[in-house]
């Protein structure tokens, strides 16, 4: 069993079905509101403040708080008076479950202890696949990169799921965003993402609209992953090894397989939608 | 006192435009964007921009290469390299070359309207 979130879990214990995770999902999207959201409520911000500082925050590596002040919309007697919202009017997917009558507290108390359980399973055989694969330092420099990135563009709770080596062939729909790296190493990165969440990545690096699987889609994920092979680059010089990106690319087909010694796929869930990042080395 | 010229070269279309909503309503005017090295050597030459902010991963013509031949029509071109490589070997090498300085992507609005105003104090 993969890394997952707890909604999940249940479902695929069979403990609720996938009406009742919707059911929970939908308790926590009407409650669970972010600050920027909160503040708009409050009328500290108005709509189109609150889509500036979003905008900003998902070009940034500043968490929201920051940039909230340093907009200087909003003061932090006024933030700490969101956060205490925020955090008293939380539900977390247990809750929303029991609100819903899909679940008893016990129940819940007593899933979560065996979800923790399988979840700590979960890190451990995640660390020790990273250890075993080959070039371990670059590729977990590499996948962490991707999802950190991936998280931040998508504005989307991001989890990696499982982590292993496999043929590297692209799952049906998708499209490969990738980069090579030369010099000390030579490898390839890779995004694997449907149309739907290329455009969600591809939105949220450029901050405005864009039509699923249009060329400025597939044009602002390759620069997604530039960015993840220029920053590993950085990242690995730390490390002696001294590598340098070729430019970014599409691909719909499995031509990177063909070449490849070893390949490790990362399955990646971000919200509701999953993708692979993917190393041929 | 009139606008900054600015001459944007980068092969991927998204930074172009994220770079042309960032300097929209400043003092900076985006004259010109190119998606390759080539043609940002002849659209430099005819237009000669204030600041150039050259990508340094490119297709065909690199970016320390489209820096060395724009230093070659005018030696005192200010050109900053943006990029999302920012190993000490990379960014060494352009400063020799002849690069007035470095951005390392991704970056914010505000980082980088502040890394463009910093850049106007010695331009």
């Amino acid at each position: 069993m993969g890394a997952m979130f707890f909604g999940q879990y249940l479902l695929s214990k069979g403990i609720i079905d996938r009406d009742a995770l919707i059911d929970g999902i939908e308790r926590q999207r009407k409650t669970n509101l972010s600050l920027t959201a909160l503040a708009v409520r409050r009328g500290y911000l108005t709509m189109k403040q609150e889509e500036a500082i979003l905008l900003r925050y998902r070009t940034s590596e500043a968490d929201l708080e920051e940039l909230c002040l340093q907009s200087g919309l909003m003061d932090r007697e006024q933030l700490d008076e969101l956060l205490r919202i925020q955090r008293s009017d939380w539900v977390r997917i247990g809750s929303a479950l029991v609100a819903g009558g899909h679940l008893t507290r016990e129940g819940v108390v007593e899933q979560l202890a065996e979800f923790h359980d399988s979840q700590r399973e979960v890190d451990q055989e995640l660390e020790a696949n990273f250890k075993a694969c080959r070039d371990p330092e670059t590729v977990k420099t590499v996948v962490e990169l991707a999802v950190f990135h991936l998280g931040r563009l998508s504005d989307r709770p991001i989890k990696l799921q499982t982590f292993g080596e496999d043929t590297g062939a692209l799952v049906d729909g998708r499209r490969r965003f990738a980069q090579k790296l030369v010099g000390d190493r030579e490898f390839f990165v890779a995004l694997d993402l449907d149309p739907a969440m290329a455009a969600t990545v591809a939105e949220g690096l450029i901050g405005m609209p864009l039509e699923a699987g249009s060329e400025a889609a597939i044009d602002a994920v390759c620069e997604c992953v530039n960015i993840i092979g220029g920053n590993a680059c950085t990242r690995l010089e730390a490390l002696g090894l001294k590598l340098r990106p070729e430019p970014p690319f599409s691909t719909e087909g499995n031509e990177l397989a063909d070449g490849s010694r070893s390949i490790v796929r990362a399955e990646v869930i971000a919200g509701e939608a999953e993708m692979d990042v993917r190393v041929f080395l | 006192m009139t606008n900054w010229r600015v001459m944007t070269v980068d092969d991927s279309a998204a930074i172009l435009t994220i770079i042309a909503a960032y300097l929209e309503d400043s003092e900076f005017d985006v004259v010109a964007a190119e998606r390759d090295g080539r043609s940002a050597v002849e659209r430099f030459a005819e237009i000669k921009p204030d600041i150039v902010l050259l990508d340094l991963i490119m297709p065909g013509q690199s970016g320390v290469e489209t820096l060395s031949r724009i230093l070659a029509i005018d030696p005192d071109a200010f050109v900053v390299i943006v990029s999302s490589l920012g190993t000490e070997e990379a960014v060494h090498e352009c400063l020799t070359t002849g690069a007035r300085s470095f951005l390392q992507k991704p970056f914010t609005r505000d980082d980088f309207i502040e890394f463009m105003r910093d850049l106007t104090k010695v331009a």
